[in-house]
């Protein structure tokens, strides 16, 4: 569903890069929302509607984030990569810029969190991390407005 | 007479020689001193250092002295990535390109603020093609050059040289930041090796970014060391993925009531102008970065057109409606909405009351099925 939402925003929407479009991250995630609840409303159980949901939700993130960003495009490969996909065949990952050591403690724990984090330069890490928190930020509030307004009427 | 150079002539040094020889020889140098120049040039003339003279406002003559002066050493250009602050170095006129620069791309960020060259080397030890070379050295900035691991660095000769013209400098490398080379000028008293250099720019790159990952994450201002501040902004971020979790749970719970197809549809319509506002070369950019997109697969291409034929269908079912709820409801609701920075939002409450969509066709809901899988 999320693939969907992506095709159809992309050729209609276009993502402006910058982060601040926020219609636009709602417009995807609102559009997603209606497919999943579209997909036989509610496909057995909640729990699994809430795990579309929040790959819904990653991916209007990672959407709307624009291709320039490597978290996002990183984070759309490991989206659209599980279903079915697993171990099927090694993926030769071109790892770049494999970090030595990754001695710090700190360091290795937010390179596990941000996507893509693994073969990133430090610098380069920290800059993703920053965009990465503004859009997650972005998407919480979003996601929290919904809900509020959903829930108030 | 002059000892030959041995160089390129391949003659002993010892002894004397006849008067024709030694004047043989001593044309010769002259042919070769002429030629390296020459050579250089051929070799410059493609990388120049940019139009630093004309950056600089500077006479060539001018220009001329101080490469002169420069010499023909070690050049090296750091292939520094330069941070983000402005720092005050003494100018090198990189110019004598007759640094063998290596076309490290030293990329910089703000190259504006510091008193930087971007030039490409090549041993130029004579001067005299100068003039050649600056207006040629517009070319290599915008080749970027892979990171090699070749790091070089100005030798600071000319440390004092120019810095009357590094404010002029600064300002007309504005749009420095295409720029791919850095030749970095060590401040006074601090260490000018290759080595120290490149780590002090990368260095202040890094507290650069932790400056701004501070400022985005609340309450970080106020900590001061790296490990805490890093320490908070994991915190920050597991937190925030731990929110979309918990908001999608939620988002689930509540979902069977909420009619967004509608919504959509009209969105799109609302919003398809924005985008043309926004961003026009979004949609170029798109199709071509995102090739793993063109890898359709079977679901997608399946569900696509059904997608659009059911979209088609609300908006002609319920436009009349749907528009005098958002007409009734956007002014009630526009104050229960905490966020004011869409007005997108105002339509939320308005089709939440809607009538539910009607089913799907069992075909699309095995193909979302298939899609959702997980």
């Amino acid at each position: 569903m999320y693939r969907r939402s992506f095709k159809d925003t992309r050729s209609s929407l276009g993502s402006p890069n910058p982060n601040f479009s926020k219609p636009m991250v709602a417009l995807r995630f609102l559009r997603a929302l209606s497919l999943v609840r579209r997909s036989g409303l509610g496909a057995c159980s909640p729990s699994y509607r809430a795990r579309g949901i929040r790959r819904a939700a990653y991916a209007c993130m990672a959407a709307s984030a624009g291709p320039r960003r490597a978290w996002s495009r990183a984070l759309l490969r490991k989206i659209r990569r599980r279903p079915g996909r697993g171990l099927r065949r090694p993926r030769a990952v071109i790892w770049r810029h494999r970090p030595v050591g990754g001695g710090d403690r700190l360091e290795v724990a937010l390179r596990r969190l941000v996507p893509g984090g693994g073969c990133m330069e430090y610098c380069r890490l920290l800059e993703e991390a920053a965009d990465y928190v503004k859009c997650l930020a972005m998407q919480v509030r979003l996601m929290q407005t919904i809900v509020d307004s959903a829930s108030h009427v | 007479m002059e000892p030959p150079r041995s160089s390129g002539v391949g003659i002993d040094n010892s002894g004397e020689y006849s008067p024709e020889i030694a004047e043989t020889l001593r044309f010769e140098e002259e042919i070769q001193s002429l030629i390296h120049p020459s050579s250089f040039d051929g070799s410059a003339a493609p990388t120049g250092g940019g139009s630093f003279t004309a950056l600089l406002g500077l006479p060539a003559n001018q220009a001329v002295e101080l490469l002169h002066d420069s010499g023909a050493r070690e050049p090296l250009a750091s292939r520094i990535r330069v941070g983000e602050h402005p720092v005050h170095r003494p100018f090198h006129l990189p110019l004598d390109c007759s640094s063998a620069f290596p076309s490290n791309a030293t990329l910089v960020d703000r190259a504006a603020r510091f008193s930087v060259f971007a030039a490409e080397g090549s041993p130029a030890s004579s001067s005299g093609r100068l003039k050649a070379e600056p207006q040629d050295s517009d070319s290599p900035p915008l080749d970027p050059i892979p990171t090699g691991p070749a790091k070089r660095k100005d030798t600071g000769r000319s440390k004092a040289k120019v810095t009357a013209k590094k404010s002029k400098n600064a300002e007309e490398n504005t749009d420095g930041d295409k720029l791919p080379y850095v030749h970095v000028r060590a401040r006074r008293g601090q260490a000018t090796d290759n080595h120290s250099l490149a780590e002090r720019a990368r260095r202040e790159k890094i507290n650069a970014r932790m400056k701004l990952l501070q400022e985005l994450v609340p309450g970080c201002s106020k900590i001061t060391g790296t490990a805490l501040v890093l320490d908070e902004i994991i915190n920050h971020v597991q937190t925030l993925q731990r929110q979309v979790e918990f908001l999608s749970m939620r988002l689930a719970a509540v979902n069977p009531r909420i009619d967004f197809s509608s919504l959509d549809s009209y969105l799109s319509a609302e919003c398809g102008p924005v985008t043309v506002r926004n961003g026009p070369g979004g949609v170029v950019v798109d199709p071509s970065l995102w090739p793993t997109d063109a890898t359709a697969e079977a679901t997608r291409r399946l569900l696509v057109p059904q997608f659009w034929h059911i979209d088609l269908v609300p908006p002609q079912l319920q436009p009349q409606q749907s528009l005098t709820t958002w007409e009734r409801d956007g002014a009630a609701h526009s104050q229960l909405l905490p966020n004011p920075t869409t007005s997108l939002f105002l339509y939320d409450p308005a089709n939440s009351g809607d009538t539910n969509v009607p089913h799907r066709t069992a075909k699309l809901k095995t193909a979302e099925d298939r899609a959702l899988n997980l």
